[in-house]
């Protein structure tokens, strides 16, 4: 398994089509850097099954707390077996800040 | 306490304070700060309770937008779309140029409503506003792939909620309970949560549905919530159905989907392939498939008491052999055979007009001619034989369908 970093990671080179296609789902090319960036989320389910094909294995994206701001993966997530975009690059609160303990009233994003 | 609905009470009044779904976020405020250069409405669609009609309130307060909204509560027909919509858009209020407010913003929610005949002609008149509207035209769908919505799609910038994340809506809850000044435990919250399925709204009316002042929410008083039937869309029912482990799974993921039986049998005929690579394997789904196929044909629309055998021979394909599920894209729309009928749809004109002039001449329906008289008719044509021309001239077959018939395959 490949965990991915929504902000920008790297691929393998790939044929015109498929780069196309990546394109059209919604990435976004930075040619100096040589990174690819997740613009468009409206396609996610599609670009993550390309993504799992030109990469040969399953891939999942690295998630960003909205409180903390810090990157974690799903699999430290006890809701993954009721989460719908689980794996998935969408804003989530990590484990730590979830914890029934005293949370900043700043800090609550409601 | 319980007088005023906390859904109201607790909605947020700027876009930060919206849960979740921050990409779309973003986009939408990119879209709004741009002055619409990229396309002149949106699209925000979604599941219920996620945010969609909260963001479009919350960016109006923000950007001091005055919202002129249309729901489903409202006629939307062509008439009044261009009486409440028209004038929203076409020209700035005096008040603008006097006050805070930056002018209109038009919201129509709940756009995949637009239906029947007290809405005719609502989608044409919505399409020609937001080609001259000078203000931000926004929709809210739930189901943005109905084929009425196609033409808006077109014209829109479309963005995708998704539903929200249980964490999200925890703490949610767990700011509306300090706030309301509520004891609670954890896992309480938790349960509403998972229960939710990603629905905010219908999470904090659990919430203040189960909670007492006074008292301590804990689990026990959770139990009593059944869970939320959500309906799933093509992509995720596929998805779900051939990734099933049991009958009973591949069931539910059928059942929970509010896709059409016919698209769905069609789809999943198309996949089928994908997902079994060994023959035999293949060879067993489909024949379940035909099954589940005999059982939909004698459902019709009277006998639904039959659909129980539809759902579970549809339910024995995907669990042939769940071991040998490897991941595989999904062909979701249009059906092989929907695409296969528009490409051939010439093609078969031109064979019934043959069959026509067949049946007028010898005498028999178009059916008949085309079963029996036609693979004859073919042969003879590709063999040039002297009476083809003679038959051409009596059946009084045009060019076209002479270069059709012989070079028919099969039919």
């Amino acid at each position: 398994m490949v965990m991915l970093n929504k902000n920008g990671f790297k691929l393998p080179r790939v044929e015109k089509e498929k780069f196309t296609l990546l394109i059209r789902l919604g990435l976004e090319y930075n040619s100096q850097k040589m990174l690819f960036k997740i613009k468009h989320y409206n396609n996610i389910n599609q670009l993550q099954s390309v993504l799992r094909d030109i990469l040969k294995t399953e891939i999942t994206f690295t998630q960003t707390c909205t409180i903390c701001g810090t990157d974690f993966g799903c699999s430290t997530c006890k809701y993954t077996k009721f989460c719908p975009t689980k794996d998935q690059p969408f804003s989530c609160i990590c484990n730590q800040c979830l914890r029934p303990k005293k949370v900043m009233q700043q800090q609550l994003i409601f | 306490m319980k007088n005023d609905l906390w859904v109201e009470k607790y909605r947020p009044t700027s876009i930060k304070e919206v849960i979740g779904n921050e990409e779309a976020k973003t986009l939408f405020t990119e879209w709004i700060e741009n002055k619409r250069s990229t396309k002149k409405a949106v699209l925000l669609y979604g599941p219920p309770g996620v945010g969609k009609t909260t963001l479009v309130n919350a960016a109006a307060l923000e950007y001091n937008f005055r919202l002129i909204e249309m729901n489903a509560s409202d006629a939307r027909s062509e008439k009044a779309v261009n009486r409440i919509a028209l004038p929203a858009t076409s020209f700035a209020g005096l008040d603008k140029f006097s006050s805070e407010i930056k002018g209109n913003m038009l919201f129509l929610d709940e756009v995949d409503g637009i239906a029947g005949n007290e809405d005719r002609g609502g989608v044409n008149a919505i399409i020609k506003i937001i080609e001259n509207t000078h203000a931000p035209v926004i929709m809210a769908a739930n189901d943005p792939d109905l084929e009425k919505l196609r033409p808006l799609k077109k014209i829109c910038l479309l963005i995708k909620f998704q539903q929200t994340r249980i964490p999200l809506i925890i703490m949610a809850l767990k700011k509306i309970c300090e706030q309301e000044q509520i004891m609670y435990e954890f896992e309480a919250l938790e349960k509403i949560a998972i229960n939710s399925q990603g629905d905010v709204r219908s999470a904090i009316n659990d919430l203040q549905g189960l909670s007492e002042e006074g008292k301590t929410l804990t689990v026990q008083d959770t139990l009593a919530l059944g869970l939320r039937n959500r309906n799933i869309d093509m992509y995720d029912a596929l998805r779900g159905y051939f990734t099933a482990k049991s009958v009973v799974e591949a069931a539910s993921f059928l059942n929970s989907s509010d896709v059409e039986f016919d698209d769905l049998l069609m789809a999943i005929s198309d996949n089928m392939p994908r997902r079994y690579t060994d023959t035999v394997e293949l060879a067993k789904a489909y024949d379940y498939l035909s099954q589940a196929d005999v059982f939909r044909g004698r459902v019709g629309t009277e006998n639904w008491h039959l659909i129980k055998y539809f759902f579970n021979n549809l339910s024995q394909v995907a669990t042939v052999n769940p071991e040998s599920y490897k991941h595989f894209e999904f062909i979701t729309a249009p059906p092989i055979k929907v695409h296969t009928l528009f490409w051939t749809k010439a093609k078969r004109t031109t064979l019934n007009s043959i069959c026509a002039k067949i049946g007028n001449q010898c005498h028999v329906s178009k059916y008949e001619a085309k079963m029996i008289y036609v693979p004859y008719l073919r042969l003879m044509l590709q063999q040039k034989k002297k009476t083809s021309t003679q038959l051409i001239e009596w059946l009084k077959l045009t060019p076209e369908e002479v270069t059709v018939l012989t070079s028919l395959k099969m039919f």
